[in-house]
């Protein structure tokens, strides 16, 4: 059908083009009354709010939409790359459209109801209404049955529309289209034709200063309505900064809305993550399990044994203490002294509990807290320490590998036992449950 | 007969005390909402700084909430849940960081509607229980700092838990008699083991989600509704020329401030996660074999206190701030004839106090200690 | 009289000398010069954990740290330690992303010489490099004592300008809503305003 597409699709535009420019401008200039809406808002106001507020909300954003794909395709596809957005504008246009064909539906059954209003009604305004009633329930269809169109159409009729207004028709990307999405390009055309014949022109008179202007009220003079007319005036202008104020508010909501709720929605559905990234997660968690079960048994150890473990007094020395877990379950060093015995110090520092440095410097160990130094040998602090209390020295028990005991030291008073060179190598160090005071 | 008279008398006197506080006639929305009035004049700021904390309080709430979802108050993965959140969750990075900066937010605005009420003799009768009440917020807050910090369990959280659990007890030695134990009774009760551990994460967890807030939404309440009932105190010595409703008026001013406050607050913990104050090591999560690392403090709010611990013997910080504590509480009878001027001035020496020692506390403290 | 070893000894005897220096001088390992430089530099406190594994060094036996790991891990540690030249890509089992990268990037001959000059050490690193990609770069991280590796830590007001630049969109958008809001809701009480002024109506 070439020559039906090039007639519908190619003449048709130009044509309705130039009548609709012609048209409007001759029924503008040469019967300026007529150049309006008709508005029969005085002969029937309630089913007209009912219909032309949806209508014209709907369709302006609707046609707002194609315009913006067709005047700049390029941003428009790179805003609808993002998933989320392509899912917003796409369910709009078809909450849109259905509020369209609700609007549409109260106001033909308005003309087809009202007494009054059917006493204004032309035949071509019946056409007009139908034909828009045909064309949003296509754009709605079209929305349903082939969906993405907001992106589709990027790659088909805008091309097409800017081959029509560069005088380079061509019909390529639109001719293999679906019969549906052709009717509503089609009927588009026709609605441009019908402007200067109908009530349509008066979209030429947008009347953008609605908006901000105060209400226009309509008083009756009357006495009865007189008192209620300053009144009506102060609501009028209140009403105002409401609308505006109002509107503010939606555009800052949305605004804040379209970049708050998929991360919002994204936060409690969950992250999902990589398997290595759920591998490093598991290694992690299951080492810091390891660690407190390691610390629970290190309780139980102390809970059920007479002595523990703190190493082999050969690998001691009197510059790096060896941390160890005390009866307490808290911080102990372990050093050698200069004969070549154990020295068991407590690491919890005195002062508020810190647990103090391993390194001895000049045999002295430092709380990094507050900056506490504690000689191990005597456990005292520096006079300007701020800890004031010594470091306690523990017990300890020298036993060989067998678990003979050869040397003891309680805590305080004298070692008991002596150490033969032969044992010194062999020799562990352990701490002991008697020796714990309290 | 005169004993009869005089204990009649005092239950009168009390009687008529609660009645001028909760005056039954004023309490209903034509009142609260439609009559009250908020005087213009110069300190009328002040007036704002009550509500820019509860603000943050909201904030508080909603991205606490956030953070529970995630979340786990164990030893063992109470640090990972937390890297986890940062890491991987949506936006859960920046949810953290909010709750972080706005917590210091609610605490820094506390501390100035505390100051400004003090200056603009906001205490007067029959407002005592308003400044008392709002003493109490303000204790509680901080409490809700100091139990906040423990949850991620890193490095520093535990070890400035640890001395601050450690101070409680420190403060034993200088009580007499009875009260000798009572701290040491206090710190284990929170602490809930030998050492700061599981015990003490699932308390801290339960105050700092539960416990705290009931008790903040509680106090907050009546708090609110004594503001409310008695309507905004006069703040300066003459008579304010204008006045200006509280609804919408106030009230409006007031949302778009939050409006303001939100977006500071959004911005910088989308840029500036809270934790890059630190030293790295100290975020690492806390081992309980190893050695403490060096840099251990406390939040910035508690500079005021901590600096001068360091500084000074424990029982001067112990009198002043149980001196503090008390003038703080009897405000609205110790200063009851005291002039707006002088209130002011002593206001102006705490601001200044307060605003050396969080800045340059630790320059002090190196300069004085080494 | 013949001696002859097997291979295999013949390989332990030519390891030997090297696992002997390499157990005998735990302390010259972990490069404390750098650490130093660092925490003098930025006056924050920083551990080894910067390019190490383990925030208390190599030497000892705990997680990745020399006594503590397996044939495989000593095995990779030979390779990175023979990495005298820049450009191998090592995979050191007591180095973190970081350390790995610095053998890498300039090699451990390079680095060794560094010791002395440890200020240099940013200016050695590659300028472009920032591996949590926080818009700080390494050898910057490395100046300032901060993480170079965790996306949440740096210099605050560094890190403040990186963020303002990234999130430009984010706080601009938010900024406008704001405005919005705030400018709607002062629309409202213009309007409540009007409706509960005290009006004088006209006599009849």
């Amino acid at each position: 059908m070439p020559a039906l597409d090039n007639f519908f699709l190619i003449a048709l535009p130009y044509l309705a083009v130039v009548i609709c420019l012609v048209g409007s401008y001759y029924r503008i200039k040469t019967r300026p009354m007529t150049y309006s809406a008709l508005s029969s808002q005085f002969l029937e106001s309630k089913g007209l709010m009912w219909g032309s507020l949806p209508w014209h909300i709907g369709i302006i954003t609707i046609i707002a939409a194609h315009f913006i794909a067709f005047l700049v395709p390029g941003l428009w596809q790179a805003l609808l790359s993002n998933q989320t957005v392509l899912l917003f504008v796409e369910a709009a246009g078809l909450g849109l459209s259905l509020l369209c064909l609700f609007g549409l539906a109260a106001l033909l059954l308005r003309r087809f109801t009202s007494e009054k209003v059917q006493s204004v009604t032309s035949q071509m305004d019946l056409v007009v209404l139908l034909v828009l009633l045909l064309q949003v329930a296509l754009g709605a269809h079209i929305a349903v049955s082939l969906s993405w169109g907001a992106l589709w159409s990027v790659g088909t009729t805008v091309p097409y529309l800017w081959s029509l207004l560069s005088f380079t028709p061509d019909l390529s990307m639109v001719q293999d289209l679906p019969l549906a999405v052709k009717a509503h390009i089609v009927l588009a055309w026709v609605l441009i034709l019908l402007v200067p014949f109908s009530r349509l022109i008066h979209m030429f008179a947008v009347p953008l200063e609605y908006i901000g202007r105060p209400w226009q009220n309509v008083v009756w003079v009357s006495d009865r309505r007189k008192e209620a007319a300053p009144q009506a005036f102060v609501e009028g202008e209140a009403r105002r900064y409401f609308v505006k104020g109002g509107l503010a508010a939606v555009f800052g909501l949305s605004l804040l809305s379209v970049g708050v709720f998929d991360k919002i929605f994204r936060f409690f559905f969950g992250p999902r993550l990589t398997a290595h990234q759920e591998t490093e997660l598991m290694t992690t968690r299951l080492s810091r399990l390891e660690a407190t079960s390691s610390q629970r048994k290190l309780e139980l150890e102390r809970q059920e044994n007479d002595y523990i473990l703190v190493g082999s007094l050969a690998e001691l020395n009197s510059e790096r203490g060896k941390y160890f877990i005390d009866y307490t379950m808290m911080p102990a060093l372990a050093f050698k002294t200069a004969e070549g015995l154990p020295l068991l110090i407590s690491a919890k520092c005195t002062h508020l509990g810190c647990t103090v440095g391993a390194d001895a410097v000049d045999g002295k160990i430092l709380c990094p807290c507050h900056i506490s130094y504690f000689s191990i040998d005597t456990g005292m602090p520096n006079a300007d320490s701020p800890a004031k209390t010594p470091l306690p020295h523990l017990g300890w028990v020298l036993m060989d590998t067998r678990g003979n005991q050869l040397v003891s030291y309680s805590g305080k008073g004298a070692v008991k036992g002596t150490l033969s060179e032969a044992q010194r190598a062999s020799a562990r160090v352990y701490i002991a449950k008697a020796h714990q005071i309290g | 007969m005169t004993r009869d008279n005089s204990s009649t008398s005092k239950t009168a006197n009390t009687l008529s005390f609660i009645a001028d506080r909760f005056p039954l006639e004023k309490m209903n929305l034509e009142h609260m909402l439609a009559h009250k009035e908020v005087p213009v004049h110069k300190m009328s700021w002040g007036y704002y700084t009550g509500g820019m904390t509860m603000f943050f309080f909201m904030i508080q709430i909603i991205t606490g909430l956030f953070l529970l979802f995630y979340y786990q108050p164990t030893v063992s993965d109470a640090n990972l849940s937390v890297e986890y959140i940062t890491k991987y969750v949506s936006v859960g990075g920046l949810i953290r960081n909010m709750h972080a900066w706005s917590a210091s937010g609610m605490i820094l605005f506390a501390v100035v509607h505390l100051i400004t009420a003090f200056a603009m003799k906001s205490f007067e009768k029959p407002r005592e229980l308003t400044w008392i009440m709002g003493v109490l917020l303000l204790i509680i807050t901080f409490t809700f700092g100091f139990t906040g910090y423990l949850l991620p369990w890193n490095q520093i959280a535990v070890n400035a838990t640890k001395v601050g659990l450690q101070s409680v007890e420190d403060i034993g030695q200088y009580l007499p008699g009875m009260l000798h134990e009572v701290p040491r009774i206090l710190r284990e009760t929170f602490q809930g083991e030998a050492s700061v551990g599981q015990s003490t994460l699932g308390r801290f967890y339960a105050l700092h989600v539960v416990l705290l807030p009931l008790a903040l939404a509680g106090l907050l309440g009546i708090h609110l509704l004594q503001v409310q009932v008695h309507g905004m105190s006069q703040g300066v010595d003459e008579k304010p020329k204008k006045q200006e409703r509280f609804f919408p008026v106030f009230l409006f001013k007031d949302l778009t401030l939050w409006g303001f406050l939100f977006f500071i607050l959004f911005t910088l913990s989308l840029c500036i996660p809270f934790e890059s104050f630190l030293p790295f090591p100290l975020l690492a999560p806390y081992d309980a074999m190893g050695a403490t690392p060096p840099g251990i403090k406390p939040e910035w709010y508690f500079f005021f206190v901590y600096y001068p611990l360091e500084l000074l013997p424990f029982w001067v910080i112990l009198l002043a701030s149980g001196l503090i504590g008390a003038v703080l509480i009897l405000t609205p009878w110790i200063f009851k004839g005291s002039s707006r001027k002088t209130l002011t001035f002593i206001a102006t020496a705490v601001s200044l106090y307060l605003l050396i020692m969080t800045l340059f506390g630790e320059q002090i403290y190196h300069l004085l200690k080494h | 009289m013949n001696i002859s070893f097997s291979r295999t000894s013949q390989k332990l005897i030519a390891v030997t000398p090297v696992l002997i220096w390499l157990f005998a001088m735990p302390q010259t390992q972990a490069y404390p010069q750098f650490q130093e430089f660092s925490e003098k530099n930025s006056g924050r406190n920083v551990n080894c954990a910067m390019c190490h594994l383990n925030g208390d060094g190599p030497t000892g036996d705990g997680k990745g740290q020399i006594g503590g790991l397996t044939k495989e891990e000593l095995d990779s540690l030979m390779r990175a330690r023979s990495a005298l030249a820049p450009g191998t890509q090592v995979d050191s089992p007591i180095l973190n992303k970081f350390g790995n990268e610095i053998i890498k990037d300039i090699g451990k001959r390079k680095l060794l010489e560094l010791r002395q000059n440890p200020q240099d050490l940013a200016k050695a690193l590659p300028a472009q490099s920032d591996l949590d990609q926080d818009g700080i770069s390494d050898g910057q991280e490395y100046m300032d004592g901060t993480d170079p590796l965790n996306p949440e830590h740096g210099d605050p007001l560094k890190l403040l300008l990186a963020n303002l630049n990234k999130y430009r969109l984010h706080v601009i958008l938010t900024f406008i809503a704001v405005m919005t809001l705030n400018w709607g809701i002062m629309q409202f009480l213009k309007g409540l305003e009007i409706l509960t002024r005290p009006r004088q109506l006209p006599k009849a």
